[in-house]
């Protein structure tokens, strides 16, 4: 007879991932909520009732698979970026960086009031100022949403996600730096890594959609070739300790400014993709704890409210320059309100320097725990109210 | 509700209605921008017209009403340079074309105006399939006669139009083999194809309309779908087989084209139409629509079989003396060019075989629409 442990550990992962998708397919279709808010809430009372059964460590192939389920979404959602829009019209680029700007200020404030450390309150802030790509990407496909709110969004998030990249590994940097001493290996934690990833996601956006035209089959081929780029990439960047975030996005970014068909009906890159995001957002909250939510609530919620006003403001300020109405403007600076993803496999590849950062953090838990499951909804129904999503208009 | 009278209007004059598509530039499919397209437009003054189609990946402008070539191509210039340049503001591309080459029908949205929402009542999937766009061509014509005699007359000469501007050649993401696969969306409504044979506005008006009136199936003129209608409230006839061609240049062509033609069989030297003339209506149309130029037509009155190419060119020829007197000859020196080097529809093919995918063709729509 086989011990319980070890069929419990065997079955975790796939039975979470079963429930999840289950959960989330009757409650979509029952309340039109966001099926990955459902997945995160079933993977969070999951993780905490079956600690166990659902651990994850750095390197088990949970974590590698979620991170190559990332990989995935942030090469679809750089692929849907467009730069030259934000040369035409730098209204975009500029509320980005005043939203993401403006976050990183009123959130370092409240937490450095409240006692927390400078260096704790900076990191926290820098986190902050990240839209979840993966939540708002699967929101506006879920929703097949198109219109300003939608466009912006995306590009917003592309913005602020990368200058909270920046500024995190800026501030890790600092902290490697303070704790050891040394220049070099701060820099090389920070810059260089940065460097070195965008410029891996720069190389394989330019060999594979040339490899593509070698073949002559962009259509057919397409889909799987970005597929095995972003699983090359993933790798890539975990064996040189350098971030697979801005590599797959940056990737996304070359073969789209490269011309080349990333076929829409494929995607969340179809069947697979969905697998690995329900996987993906089970995982991301799988590694937080219920006390330490508890315990950070109440910090958590004041930062989550501070960090939704500023966002709103910052964006509705440049809506009338940037080219559309008030409202929309409004409902853009909401629909950035999701957050998770993002940050969990941020800490998660930080976590090897050292940095445990979510047990340092009640707050942080709180926070990633109530915008996995409360984010998407609230994009959702930004997109609504913006009148962008097709509605319960029939086929 | 009776048909309104036909209000005459200046023979000759023409207008051109454009229905042009509104593309993401994130990933070059329909998106649903018209309301926030048209939002920013009316911050300003626009030198047109501009309204919304059926489906919020679509909008229609139209010019104010001209006689000459020269005015009509520099209007359309104009608008296309604020349209393009609003849309740059938005991330949305503008360009021509008969049909998005990959776009799904299922994926869009009728714009919120009563008149659609009945229209997709009414015809269900075919209503969102008809997220087609095409070129419409008002002439002016002093009477009703006059509209409908030039309206049959007419009728030999649609294949001419369909495959001087078809653009459509890809539906679905697929290559149709037609070079106008528009026209066969069109085709699905019930009150599409020809108007009946008469020449005269009264029978038209108090024969036809009135029994289908009292049938219940139509209410207005805007119910028929006909390749060729009366609009009489404008007082004009209104040529409905173009595809919206990829550049304004082309668009004007057309519409001159259409009025030396109309200038030259109002001198009525030509047998004058007849019921027979529609006996190959079809015909020729299909054959315009799926081979283009390169197709063949059967001459209605001699049923002789012609290649549509020699028979726009001959057709062209007997038009300079009218094109010269209307100030159009530029307009068609330039259908003269499209005979030799293809139309936008074999442009269209030639940029898929460059750039591997539609996403390509609809890419290089969107740079052949801004003109630079």
């Amino acid at each position: 007879m086989p011990d319980i442990q070890v069929i419990l550990a065997d079955l975790g992962w796939p039975l979470a991932i079963a429930v999840a998708w289950l959960s989330g397919e009757f409650v979509h279709r029952w309340t039109r909520l966001p099926r990955i808010s459902v997945y995160g809430l079933v993977g969070f009372l999951l993780a905490q009732a079956f600690p166990e059964a659902l651990s994850s460590g750095a390197s088990s192939n949970v974590t590698i698979l979620a991170n190559l389920a990332f990989g995935l979404i942030l090469f679809e959602f750089g692929y849907r970026i467009n730069l030259h829009w934000l040369r035409i019209n730098p209204w975009i680029a500029v509320s980005g960086l005043v939203e993401s700007a403006a976050t990183f200020g009123v959130v370092y404030l409240i937490s450095h009031l409240s006692g927390m450390p400078s260096l704790t309150s900076l990191l926290l802030a820098s986190l902050a100022m990240s839209t979840s790509p993966a939540g708002v990407l699967r929101v506006i496909n879920e929703e097949n949403s198109s219109g300003q709110v939608t466009e912006r969004v995306l590009h917003l998030v592309a913005i602020n996600s990368v200058v909270a990249l920046f500024v995190f590994k800026v501030v890790v940097g600092f902290w490697v730096f303070q704790t050891s001493g040394s220049l070099t290996q701060a820099i090389s934690h920070s810059g260089i890594e940065l460097l070195v990833s965008a410029a891996m996601g720069a190389i394989m956006g330019f060999i594979v959609p040339l490899l593509l035209r070698r073949l002559g089959a962009l259509a057919q081929d397409g889909t799987i070739a970005f597929a095995l780029g972003v699983i090359l990439l993933v790798a890539a960047s975990r064996a040189l300790d350098v971030s697979p975030v801005l590599a797959t996005l940056t990737f996304g970014l070359a073969a789209r400014h490269k011309r080349v068909a990333f076929s829409r009906t494929e995607r969340n890159f179809g069947g697979i993709g969905e697998l690995l995001t329900v996987l993906l957002f089970v995982f991301a909250v799988s590694t937080l704890e219920w006390e330490r939510v508890v315990d950070g609530a109440a910090l958590a919620a004041v930062l989550l409210l501070a960090r939704f006003v500023v966002k709103a403001a910052s964006v509705a300020a440049f809506a009338h320059v940037g080219g559309i109405s008030w409202r929309k403007g409004l409902l853009t600076g909401i629909a950035l309100s999701p957050m998770s993803v993002f940050v969990t496999l941020l800490l998660e590849q930080t976590k090897y320097m050292g940095i445990v950062l979510v047990d340092e953090l009640a707050a942080l838990a709180a926070m990633t725990l109530l915008l996995e499951v409360v984010g998407p909804v609230i994009t959702q129904r930004a997109l609504v109210w913006a009148n962008e999503t097709p509605g319960k208009e029939k086929p | 509700m009776a048909l309104e009278e036909f209000k005459s209007s200046k023979a000759l004059t023409m207008g051109v209605e454009l229905e042009l598509q509104l593309v993401s530039l994130s990933d070059f499919d329909l998106t649903a921008s018209s309301p926030d397209l048209l939002h920013l437009l009316s911050r300003k003054p626009f030198p047109g017209n501009v309204t919304p189609e059926i489906t919020e990946s679509m909008i229609e402008i139209n010019s104010d009403v001209h006689t000459n070539h020269t005015e009509l191509v520099a209007q359309l210039q104009v608008i296309r340079d604020t349209l393009v340049q609003a849309g740059e503001q938005l991330n949305i591309g503008i360009c021509g074309g008969g049909t998005h080459p990959f776009q799904k029908w299922s994926e869009r949205r009728i714009f919120s105006k009563p008149r659609f929402k009945e229209v997709s009542e009414l015809y269900g999937y075919l209503a969102k399939q008809f997220t087609i766009f095409g070129q419409h061509v008002h002439i002016g014509c002093e009477s009703g006669d006059d509209a409908l005699f030039l309206l049959h007359s007419l009728s030999r000469y649609v294949p001419h139009f369909i495959a001087l501007s078809s653009s459509s050649p890809y539906v679905q993401g697929n290559d149709t083999l037609f070079n106008s696969a528009r026209l066969n969306s069109v085709f699905a409504f019930p009150m599409s194809g020809r108007a009946p044979f008469t020449q005269s506005w009264h029978t038209f008006e108090h024969e036809y309309f009135a029994k289908m009136e009292h049938t219940g199936v139509i209410k207005s003129m805007k119910d028929f779908y006909w390749d060729i209608r009366p609009k009489p409230e404008f007082g004009t006839i209104e040529l409905r087989v173009c595809d919206t061609p990829l550049t304004v240049e082309r668009a004007a062509a057309l519409a001159v084209y259409l009025q030396a033609l109309c200038r030259y069989l109002l001198e009525r030297r030509e047998e004058p139409p007849a019921e027979d003339d529609y006996l190959v209506y079809n015909y020729n149309r299909f054959q315009a629509c799926r081979f283009g130029l390169d197709g063949t037509v059967v001459h209605p009155k001699t049923y002789e079989s012609v290649s549509l190419r020699e028979d726009i060119l001959t057709t062209l020829r007997k038009m300079e003396p009218h094109a010269a007197a209307l100030g159009s000859t530029a307009g068609l020196q330039h259908l003269v060019r499209i005979t030799h080097e293809g139309s936008d529809a074999h442009y269209l093919r030639q940029q898929f075989d460059s750039s591997g995918s539609v996403e390509g063709v609809v890419d290089a729509a969107i740079q052949r629409f801004r003109g630079r």
